[in-house]
């Protein structure tokens, strides 16, 4: 079976602590519930994520060589 | 009149209406279907009672008492005399009616399924998501109990027969039971081993008793519940047959009553709120006459609103209903009434139900009901509250005016009178406005209206203006006509980008039409074919403020889509400026002068050089001339040649579409992002300016001529069409041999027209390459072409040389008759001409049956253009629905309204695409561009270096304060008498 999550074209999903989640929420100023969302099946996160969890994405771009943007694991 | 103080919308809450709240707020019961007597008064407890307020000037409503116009009417209602179910829910009643008990009324759940659901939907409102999601899911769920895990009680499956009927279907046992299982016991006709079943074989494997089967074989005893099961199984037969039994509407209402509060609840809906039962209407509210009004026609006849009909139909039906049964009607009838007044009230509330005729009028239109005036495009959302119709706009042609700045917009004086700004008369504007007023309505610069300090308008007419404008004072306001300067706001539609929308200042002119820039029509991707556009006056300062600092054409120079200029030169500019630039011409003095004389440049440079005594200047000279001193430039251009641009100096190239072109010119763009939007519109005026200058001074013109090439051309590409011809022949006789090899993942057949096509495209190329090579590179056409300013090489070839291929869905033309195109050819001729292959040029004149084929290929091209607009057109109406909550904060994040994070930074860079460099080649100098700026802003270092850390721009909103032609200046105060 192809490993989606090694294509080169999908972008890093790292699952990030609980401390670091909270300081990125008063960062942003928003609720756990505000966070874009993605779906616990998704081929490109990590096994052992589960619902509730919060995945860093890491991005490459063109203007910014590094776009960082979070999910949170939802069933 | 008294000002309402305007108030905040906290929430909004949807929900049903308890039919108790229905009779306390209705102003009357309705019982009587007419709605006028003889003498045209309004019947008491008719559809048009006048507590249902007031539509007649001059009445009073008996309700509230108020005239007609403040008076926003009052509902009525009437008693249904049989329940009936309301339409718009029902979908959710027949999701009711699957997930609840049909005898305790509880949902089918466990107390833990329930608890699961309840959790469920606070996450879902906790994410943000849609509950019905839930609510689905636990119907789902509920629906698989065959028994109410409460009371105990059977479940049976409900079916919605659309719209309004709902029944109950049950498996019995079925009437011919006897039989069918006589049946399944004899033997097998196909099976000669298969002896059948004998009773007492049937009595061991069911279980039941030899003398219990006898009877059931003989139908004295019917085998129900677990006998039945027993049977089946051993048999493997089915002996039962569905039972519908309908569901009234008033069995729905007390099954829905039975319902209690939590397990609503857990479906997501509040039972505080929307009792299940209100969705079975007992009680019809009847809306005020205000919302229903009756018009008299010229002949004194009055004609009702479409609503007033269906409530007629509503009353009359409900009229008969209640006689019928209390003359103790049959069953039956009643049961028609019932359906009928079902009928009238489901199309009183949406008269587009599938399955359902709609109700019509008279004239055999169907009527505007409830859901009618609220869908759609010409609906109450779309049409009445998203959609307005505003004052103070005007539409008319446009037509160009090369004169004109880009931000400029000729108005005619016509319009210019219709439209008025209000002016705050003070001490300093005094005598202006006190002119404007003399002048009247009908003189320009006018006034239409005055307002004095008491807040009472005057209108200005002809026979009043000079005694009122004594009277005009400190503290009035003067609604004066448009005039040169002010700022309007310009639209073509479609209104597709921002660059559709923006605001340009006034230059009141005379006749009818709009004039504008040539350079502004491919923002608006407008022609002067007869395009209408749409101009907007602004009406308070703040708005007159925006629009100068935000919707200014040129600070829509570059396009947000693209990142690069939208505005630029454009067909005969380009055209111009290649001329001019193209193997540097040189100019006398006096015509050097001439082509910069409609530019702010009045000074010549120093001469290129002197010929025969006489000092020369160089195209490239002048073009240098509109460009500032300090820049600094370096690009290929499409057409091959190296542009360079040092300190300000066109020092090579040929300045064409891609330097100063709109969509992505090179000097353009680097000059509204480097220097500043007010320099790029001095140019691109300036550049257009100058263009046409040149492009008159050297004369341009096309005709057919321009095209023709000479006979020995002609035979040449007569030849290399001949000898494609030939090829094609070769190949076809190969395929014919069986002999033609397929490409790997084609057919044969395919290979051959993939073959073919290709040998037609090269003899069409080298047509091409031959006619090109004909023509003298100062032919308009080629200029035109080289220059991009309009055409391109490939129309060239196909004016001189051959039109070539003709294809309708990426094939030749292969559809008419039975294996061949036209009549005119055998059939399954495989040769190029009989499948669209068009050997003559456009000048040389194409054959009736070319001409057919390109007629064929031509319309392909018609119909898919009107197709993708409107395609596109809706996409990218849901696609703006989508996107129009999205907004950028403060913060840098974009969020929709509800606050959920959609990107973390604005398009994941932060960046806006009107502020970064085009090219990768040509980044944006940063620090060059901070000490051009300091350097030109201070004379001394000290005050350099004291100012550092704090800059601000001068502002400059308008072709009245330089630079360029500076219209202030010339511009002296004139008195209109």
């Amino acid at each position: 079976m192809v490993d989606v999550s090694q294509h080169e074209l999908v972008p890093e999903h790292t699952l990030i602590d609980e401390e670091e989640v909270e300081s990125m929420l008063t960062q942003y100023d928003v609720k756990r519930a505000e966070l874009p969302k993605i779906k616990r099946k998704d081929p490109a996160l990590p096994d052992e994520a589960e619902v509730g969890d919060v995945v860093k994405i890491v991005r490459d771009s063109r203007t910014t060589d590094k776009a960082v943007s979070y999910r949170l694991v939802i069933e | 009149m008294s000002m309402q103080t305007p108030k905040e919308i906290g929430a909004i809450q949807f929900g049903l209406m308890d039919p108790e709240t229905y009779r306390d707020m209705s102003a009357t019961k309705i019982i009587t279907a007419d709605t006028y007597d003889d003498d045209g008064y309004p019947i008491d407890m008719g559809l048009m009672d006048p507590r249902l307020g007031v539509i007649d000037p001059g009445l009073e409503c008996r309700t509230c008492g108020s005239h007609s116009g403040s008076c926003n009417g009052h509902f009525g209602h009437i008693e249904l005399a049989a329940p009936v179910i309301h339409v718009g829910f029902t979908k959710l009643i027949r999701r009711l009616l699957r997930a609840t008990c049909r005898d305790c009324g509880r949902l089918s759940l466990t107390p833990e399924e329930q608890e699961e659901f309840r959790d469920g939907l606070q996450r879902n409102e906790e994410l943000g998501e849609d509950w019905t999601n839930v609510l689905k899911a636990a119907v789902r769920q509920a629906r698989k109990a065959s028994r109410c895990p409460h009371c105990g009680a059977p479940q049976h499956d409900i079916k919605h027969e659309k719209p309004t009927t709902y029944y109950e279907v049950q498996d019995v046992l079925a009437g011919d039971y006897s039989e069918r299982i006589a049946s399944a016991m004899q033997p097998d006709p196909d099976n000669e081993d298969d002896s059948g079943v004998s009773p007492s074989d049937l009595a061991e494997d069911s279980g039941l008793d030899l003398s219990r089967v006898n009877d059931i074989l003989s139908g004295e005893f019917r085998p129900v519940g677990e006998d039945r099961k027993k049977l089946e199984k051993a048999l493997d037969v089915d002996l039962t047959e569905e039972d519908m039994n309908k569901l009234m509407p008033s069995d729905i209402r007390d099954w829905f009553e039975d319902i209690p509060d939590e397990d609503i609840e857990t479906l997501g809906i509040d039972p505080s709120r929307s009792r299940p039962e209100w969705m079975i209407l007992t009680v019809l509210p009847v809306p005020p006459v205000t919302a229903r009004p009756s018009i008299t026609l010229d002949n004194g006849q009055r004609s009702e609103d479409d609503l007033t009909h269906k409530l007629v139909d509503i009353i009359r039906i409900n009229q008969r209903f209640m006689e019928n049964r209390e003359a103790g009607a049959p069953q039956l009838i009643i049961e028609d009434l019932w359906e009928l007044l079902q009928y009238h009230v489901t199309t009183f509330v949406d008269n587009e139900i599938s399955g359902t005729p709609p109700a019509r009028h008279r004239s055999g239109r169907p009527l505007k009901t409830l859901s009618q005036r609220l869908k759609g495009k010409e609906g109450r959302f779309r049409g009445s509250l998203s959609g307005k119709r505003v004052n103070f706009s005007a539409r008319t042609v446009i037509s160009p005016d090369p004169t004109l700045s880009l931000n400029e917009v000729g108005v005619p004086e016509r319009v210019a009178r219709e439209m008025t700004q209000t002016m705050n008369v003070s001490e300093r504007n005094l005598d202006r406005a006190q002119q404007y007023v003399r002048n009247g309505p009908e003189g320009h610069p006018g006034a239409n209206y005055v307002k004095r300090p008491d807040g009472r308008r005057l209108k200005v007419t002809e026979k009043n203006c000079e005694e009122l404008a004594e009277k005009i004072d400190v503290g009035w306001e003067v609604n004066r006509h448009l005039i040169d300067g002010d700022i309007v706001i310009f639209n073509r539609q479609p209104s597709l980008h921002r660059m559709s929308i923006m605001a340009h200042e006034v230059v009141v002119m005379p006749y009818k039409t709009f004039r504008l820039n040539t350079v502004v029509c491919p923002p608006y991707n407008a022609d002067f074919d007869g395009d209408e556009m749409n101009m907007h006056a602004l009406q308070t300062e703040e708005s007159r403020a925006e629009a100068r600092v935000l919707m200014r054409v040129q600070e829509q120079l570059l396009s947000p889509r693209f990142g690069e200029n939208i505005i630029g030169a454009i067909q005969d500019h380009i055209s111009g400026t290649y001329l001019l630039t193209n193997g540097n011409p040189e100019f006398t003095e006096t015509q050097a002068l001439d082509l910069l004389r409609a530019t702010s440049i009045d000074t010549l440079p120093e001469p290129a050089g002197e010929d025969e005594g006489e000092p020369y200047w160089t195209g490239k000279q002048l073009f240098s001339e509109l460009l500032p001193d300090d820049l600094n430039l370096e690009f290929t251009s499409s057409a091959g040649d190296e542009v360079v641009i040092e300190d300000g100096q066109l020092v090579s190239g040929t300045i064409d579409e891609d330097a100063v072109g709109a969509f992505g010119g090179e000097v353009v763009d680097t000059l509204a992002k480097v220097h500043s939007k007010t320099r790029a519109r001095v140019f691109v005026n300036e550049v257009a300016s100058l263009a046409m200058r040149a492009i008159m001074h050297f004369g341009f013109s096309i005709g057919i001529d321009d095209e023709s090439i000479p006979g020995e051309a002609n035979e040449q590409v007569d030849e290399a069409i001949a000898s494609a011809y030939d090829r094609v022949q070769e190949l076809i006789e190969i395929y014919e041999a069986g002999e033609l090899e397929s490409l790997p993942g084609r057919t044969v057949d395919e290979t051959l027209e993939m073959k073919i096509m290709q040998q037609l495209g090269k003899a069409r190329d080298s047509a091409g390459e031959i006619a090109e090579d004909h023509f003298a590179d100062d032919n308009p056409a080629v200029v035109m072409a080289r220059s991009g300013a309009r055409g391109s090489m490939l129309n060239l070839t196909q004016m001189a040389g051959c039109v070539g291929q003709q294809a309708v869905r990426g094939e030749r033309i292969n559809r008419g008759y039975e294996g061949r195109t036209l009549s005119h050819y055998q059939p399954n001729d495989l040769s190029a001409e009989a499948h669209g292959f068009v050997e003559n040029s456009y000048r040389g004149g194409l054959t009736p049956r070319e001409f057919f084929f390109h007629a064929m290929g031509g319309r392909e091209g018609l119909v898919d253009t009107a197709v993708r607009t409107s395609k596109s057109g809706y996409l990218q109406r849901r696609l703006i629905n989508a996107l129009s909550e999205l907004e950028a904060q403060y913060d840098g994040t974009v969020r929709d309204t509800s606050g959920t994070v959609v990107q973390f930074e604005f398009g994941e860079d932060g960046t806006s695409p009107v502020k970064v460099s085009s090219s990768e080649d040509n980044p944006i100098d940063v620090e060059n561009v901070a000490d051009r700026i300091l350097d030109a802003e201070f004379s001394s270092e000290e005050e350099k270096a004291e100012f550092l850390g704090r800059k601000e721009l001068p502002t400059n909103i308008s072709e009245y304060a330089g630079p360029g032609l500076d219209k202030a200046r010339s511009l002296e105060v004139e008195s209109d008498d």
